[in-house]
């Protein structure tokens, strides 16, 4: 990926550069939410206003997902999907690093997902009930077959988390470099400004072109990407701690209309 | 026919095996690296036709369900967007280990 990826144009020495624009993004974030909660007024205005309503729409998507009781996870929940979205973004500013265009940063988001949903399912549950649900609705010969299964499947969970969003935006980044490498941007700007007037027709055009094509078509479907993955990672994370905290209740209502 | 181009098709993929055969010094890397790439692109080709295909249908009964129940419509748009990236991730996991054989070349 290096081969044909240009490098960040700031770089610290030492610092690999996804931990380096990690740190841009947290600044990011930990600005806006220090100006947006300056002055906080109970008719918000500017930046208050627009927090507000993304957090809004966070606390109706738990609503929707988990229920009531997942409001005590809006921090969790909000703060990975902020973060992944702006880190999503940041990849497209011309001369930064996605963070999450590394594994390493997007496994870090899937851990935290991965420990803090067995934690919530543990504390709610108790750690044995917790563990029985794992063996699921099937007759006791096959409870040993079937905790196998959830385990493995619990497992395979922050793998896909991780994979799905570093291979989306991993992808996306090297499509946008393979564009450029291959209809060769650089040189078709280069012979515009050549001073051949053939040059200047060829090049103006297709560079022109290229232009619009790559601003018109590849950035709204990257940026839409962005926020899709964002959206899907914060969605996935709902269900899996929907489903840790659900199941003892899901449970006794299968069991309820057996017994009439 | 057919087999003729099962002939030609393996005659292709041996192309860079034959050639490296000839001039061994030329990559220091030996015969894995230039299957590594044909291998990236043929598995890339399949997991995209593959995954347009299951997607195609998800969203095609997702449509047709949308067009029953517009009242619906945005619960069936979210299960919708969860299952395309649930299918999606299996040719994501393509386009990894895709990745894996052409940048870090772990068998050499």
């Amino acid at each position: 990926m290096s081969v044909i990826e240009h490098p960040p144009i700031f770089r610290l020495p030492g610092i690999p550069d996804h931990v380096t624009y990690t740190w841009v993004v947290m600044a990011i974030l930990a600005v806006a939410a220090f100006v947006a909660s300056r002055h906080v007024a109970l008719v918000p205005r500017g930046l208050q206003n627009f927090f507000e309503v993304v957090l809004e729409q966070f606390q109706q998507l738990i609503d929707d997902v988990i229920g009531p009781e997942g409001r005590p996870f809006l921090p969790l929940i909000a703060t990975l999907g902020l973060f992944i979205l702006v880190g999503n973004l940041l990849g497209l500013v011309p001369g930064m690093n996605g963070p999450t265009t590394n594994l390493n940063t997007t496994a870090a988001c899937a851990l935290v997902v991965f420990f803090s949903y067995h934690y919530i399912g543990v504390r709610k549950q108790g750690a044995l009930t917790y563990l029985k649900h794992f063996m699921g609705p099937v007759p006791l010969a096959l409870k040993p077959l079937m905790f196998v299964i959830e385990i493995i499947s619990h497992l395979a969970r922050p793998l896909s988390l991780t994979l799905r969003l570093f291979g989306n935006m991993t992808g996306g980044h090297i499509l946008l470099a393979i564009i450029f490498f291959l209809m060769g941007l650089d040189g078709l700007i280069g012979w515009a400004l050549s001073g051949s007037p053939i040059g200047a027709v060829v090049g103006g055009i297709g560079g022109l072109v290229m232009i619009v094509f790559t601003v018109g078509f590849l950035y709204p479907l990257k940026i839409l990407v962005s926020f899709l993955q964002a959206f899907i990672f914060v969605m996935l994370t709902m269900l899996y701690i929907s489903g840790a905290i659900e199941e003892a209740e899901h449970h006794g209502g299968e069991h309820h209309p057996a017994h009439h | 026919m057919r087999r003729s181009f099962i002939l030609a098709g393996l005659a292709v993929l041996a192309v860079p095996g034959v050639a490296l055969a000839q001039a061994p010094a030329a990559s220091s890397g030996g015969w894995i690296g230039p299957f590594a790439v044909l291998v990236a692109g043929f598995a890339m080709a399949f997991a995209a036709g593959l995954c347009a295909l299951g997607q195609g249908k998800a969203v095609a009964s997702a449509v047709d369900a949308m067009a029953r129940q517009p009242g619906a419509a945005a619960r069936i748009q979210t299960a919708m967007i969860i299952g395309l990236a649930l299918i999606e991730s299996l040719a994501i996991y393509v386009l990894v280990v895709a990745m894996i054989l052409l940048f870090v070349q772990p068998i050499k």
